[in-house]
């Protein structure tokens, strides 16, 4: 039970068109740790996430949830089997408030009676209580971040996936998201896997890393091995810098 | 319990006035005929805004559901002499599965709203069609309901007064829906679905399944109410599968105010009413002025107050409430 | 048999001509996605220009494309920039809406001015017809019909080798990407709308050289092109024809066979099956 991946991704391939945007891609996660999906841009990780998460359906392969098949079945499933995710691009709901949006979540657990409290829990983990009535649209960018992982793990999952939830935040607030994960895992007990550009955040709360480069997935490790992994840098060279 | 109660005020004066006014026009029919004619309409654009304001769907097939709630409730009165009482909740089941079997594939992920709509519209059509040609439940010529001076049976009265009340109910019911859907699991499902539909289905909204509810608890609606239509009318026609009420619906529910769960009502007051003395002073040569009045109020609307007519009655309601909470 | 095959050989030919009606929203719909619900209506109001341009002008039907065509382009154009620009940045809902009361407006001004009589014209010069053994074919549909395939020809090299019309299939296939290359979406989107209106002035004239007129006819209209849409999906002009002759055949042999009544029922149901079965159309690459 215990070496049970949590998450399992078998030789999953998506194309569009002529463009072969993941191509036999394999890995998993086990519970209770962080797993960073790194790689350059265009490298494919949206998609390998989207294609997981049922957005996409692969052409390909297989990706198995808690022993569930979840290949290319409909999102609200998957969420209702513990997996939920936040997007690159945000993907607000601008005509709802705060605590609105958290309440949505809530609900895929929760039943009508005991929905408040979960929000008002959610809303206090997160440091969201000044901003419940305030409409999402209103929001600066670190506290949409922040409403969009607050409604995600008001589902209460177990693997929570985060895409690019990094990007664009300063020193302060990326310390700030970095602590408030850290302790999504302790406090609320859940797996991350979260889709990165931002090297600090990478490094600093990854356990292992998988990296992706024109689709495919070319090393796979701890920090340490993939910070120094040839390939990786290589991949990410002329592209970007390893910071 | 005196704030809240504040709050009920204005609804409990409407309640009494709507309940009173019958009384009022006791000695004029015509009046009395307006007044059920916009309670039904009210009452029919009010069960849209659940599939309309709410769902986001522009449904154009109120007159389908309405036709099968009368079909389905007359035919078992004239045939079997069962009551409509019966026969309208049998009418409203009917309604429902015939909208399910519509929605079902229209509401999949990601297909566009617009082919439900079209979808919707085409509906009416053919069940006219469908009802026209089949002779032994339909067919060209009116199928009379038995007549009865004052019935509670047969839903049959010399009155129309009667009608009003019942309408009136099922009225208040619909508002009653509303309100609990909106503030309840399925309203925020729907609401968010609206606002990002993959954000919403990531968090566990089943789109199709929250949709078709919405759809079904609409059409169950309108098929009662076609049950009450029938015995209203005293007949039933193929004509009952009308895309002329099925727009005029579908307007009133939009210039209402989409999602605003009085507009409609108001909508319906205004333009019903206005339709009507139209009719009454102008007569049948320009019998489709009051539909392009209709639609230039659309047209209109959507332009220029998107959030319809309803909304000037909800900031004059919040006016009101928080006046009522600051005494 | 022979019934079946009259009705085929007439099916094709009313084929060309809805294809080239569902060519016109399928361009709009393809640029912009929004559904014009008003485009039977647009049809009805091509006849009945047809009608009066040729009666007030003594000018042969099919000449009066002439003069309808701009007619209807303008027409289009002055919709999309009165009507329809300013919805596109609201809810999808209203958006339905301003078309559905567009489609309302057209039909009850149809049915107030020129009331529920139909207005029919004398034969123009495509009348006649040709016997090809046991089957007879109408002239005016024939030319209908060949009129309605060169058009659709046109339209795709129009849309092929011109620069408005590669703007119009750049901005369907990628806004934001034709945006960048410099085309000004509001302008092919009104472009796009014109045109689309203008193909109706072409297929109402054609329909005037062997129909009557009738503001109802706005729904049959409708319905039919929308039905063809989805049958043919987006990105194929030739898909689009050749649906158009897939339900053109359907209706004909409904009505022909079975009851004239039943020619909505058919194509409706053709509708729910493609949407429910191949929501992409059998042609569509969306």
């Amino acid at each position: 039970m215990q070496d049970q991946p949590l998450l399992s991704v078998q030789h999953l391939t998506k194309s569009f068109g002529s463009l072969i945007a993941v191509n036999d891609v394999s890995f998993a996660i086990h519970r209770d740790e962080v797993l960073g999906l790194i790689g350059p841009n265009g490298a494919g990780k949206t998609t390998l996430f989207n294609s997981v998460t049922g957005l996409y359906k692969p052409d390909k392969g297989e990706v198995r949830f808690k022993d569930h098949n979840i290949t290319g079945i409909e999102p609200y499933r998957i969420c209702k089997l513990g997996m939920s995710r936040t997007f690159q691009v945000s993907r607000a709901f601008p005509t709802m408030t705060v605590a609105e949006a958290v309440r949505v979540g809530a609900y895929n657990r929760h039943e009508e009676r005991e929905v408040e409290e979960q929000v008002r829990r959610m809303l206090t983990f997160f440091q969201l209580e000044k901003f419940a009535s305030k409409k999402c649209e209103d929001l600066g960018l670190a506290l949409l971040r922040r409403v969009e992982i607050a409604r995600a793990v008001a589902t209460e999952p177990e693997l929570l996936l985060l895409d690019e939830s990094a990007a664009g935040l300063n020193a302060t607030e990326l310390g700030e998201l970095m602590d408030m994960l850290k302790s999504l895992r302790t406090d609320q007990d859940i797996t991350l896997c979260i889709v990165e550009h931002v090297m600090k955040m990478v490094m600093g709360i990854c356990d292992r890393i998988v990296v992706l480069d024109y689709g495919e997935l070319i090393a796979e490790g701890n920090p340490e091995q993939i910070s120094s992994n040839e390939r990786v840098i290589e991949a990410y060279l002329g592209k970007r810098a390893l910071q | 319990m005196k704030p809240g109660f504040k709050k009920l005020l204005p609804l409990l004066i409407l309640l009494v006035v709507a309940l009173a006014l019958p009384f009022a026009m006791l000695s004029n029919q015509y009046y009395l005929i307006l007044l059920t004619t916009v309670i039904l309409y009210a009452t029919l654009a009010s069960a849209w805004n659940i599939i309309g304001g709410m769902a986001g769907q522009f449904d154009l097939a109120a007159g389908a559901y309405l036709g099968l709630g009368a079909f389905t409730s007359g035919t078992l009165l004239i045939r079997w002499n069962i009551t409509p009482w019966i026969g309208m909740i049998a009418g409203g089941l009917i309604a429902a599965a015939f909208a399910f079997l519509v929605g079902y594939p229209l509401f999949r992920f990601k297909v566009r709203e617009v082919w439900y709509a079209l979808s919707s519209a085409a509906l009416v059509m053919v069940l006219r069609v469908v009802f026209m040609m089949w002779e032994q439940v339909g067919g060209p010529t009116e199928r009379y309901i038995p007549f009865y001076d004052w019935s509670f049976y047969h839903l049959r009265f010399r009155s129309y007064i009667p009608y009003y009340y019942l309408i009136l109910i099922i009225l208040i019911i619909t508002l009653w829906l509303n309100h609990r859907i909106r503030n309840r699991k399925l309203g925020y499902y729907l609401l968010a679905l609206g606002d990002n539909e993959e954000a919403a289905e990531i968090l566990g909204v089943d789109a199709r399944g929250s949709k078709l509810k919405a759809l079904m608890i609409y059409a169950f609606i309108v098929g009662v109410l076609g049950g009450v239509y029938a015995c209203l009318y005293g007949f039933i026609h193929p004509n009952f599968f009308s895309s002329t009420i099925s727009l005029e619906v579908s307007i009133l529910g939009v210039v209402g105010g989409v999602g605003i769960t009085y507009g409609p009502l108001l909508a319906a007051l205004i333009l019903v009413s206005g339709r009507e003395l139209l009719r009454a002073n102008v007569g049948g040569q320009l019998e489709s002025l009051y539909l392009v009045i209709y639609a230039i109020v659309l047209i209109v609307i959507a332009l220029f107050r998107p959030q319809g007519i309803g909304s000037l009655l909800q900031k004059a309601w919040e006016k009101l409430t928080t006046r009522a909470a600051e005494e | 048999m022979e019934t079946v095959v009259q009705n085929m050989i007439n099916g094709i030919m009313m084929g060309c001509i809805y294809g080239l009606i569902a060519l016109g929203l399928s361009i709009i719909f393809g640029v912009m996605n929004i559904v014009n619900f008003a485009h039977g209506d647009f049809v009805m109001l091509s006849m009945y220009c047809t009608f009066w341009v040729s009666s007030l002008m003594s000018v042969d039907t099919v000449a009066t494309i002439a003069f309808t065509l701009p007619l209807l382009f303008i027409f289009g154009i002055l919709t999309y920039y009165l009507i329809i620009h300013k919805t596109l940045r609201q809810k999808y809902i209203t958006q339905i809406a301003v078309t559905v009361g567009l489609m309302t407006l057209l039909r009850a001004l149809a049915q107030l001015i020129w009331k529920a009589r139909p207005r029919a014209l004398p034969d123009s010069i495509v009348r006649g017809t040709i016997v090809l053994g046991q089957y007879t074919i109408m002239l005016s549909r024939l030319s209908s019909a060949l009129v309605s395939i060169t058009a659709i020809l046109l339209v795709s090299l129009f849309m092929a080798k011109t620069w408005p019309g590669r703007a119009i299939r750049a901005t369907s296939d990628d806004l934001d990407a034709a945006s960048l290359m410099g085309v000004n979406y509001k302008w092919t989107f009104a472009l796009a709308f014109g045109l689309g209106s203008a193909l109706t002035a072409i297929a109402g004239a054609m329909l005037m050289t062997f129909q009557q007129v009738d503001p109802t006819m706005g729904l049959r209209f409708g319905l039919l092109s929308f039905c063809i849409l989805a049958l043919a999906g987006l990105g194929s002009t030739v898909g689009l024809l050749i649906s158009g002759i897939i339900v053109g055949i359907a209706e004909s042999l409904a009505m022909g066979l079975w009851d004239p009544r039943a020619r909505s029922l058919v194509i409706y149901v053709i509708f729910v099956l493609v949407l429910w079965l191949r929501p992409r159309g059998l042609f569509g690459r969306k």
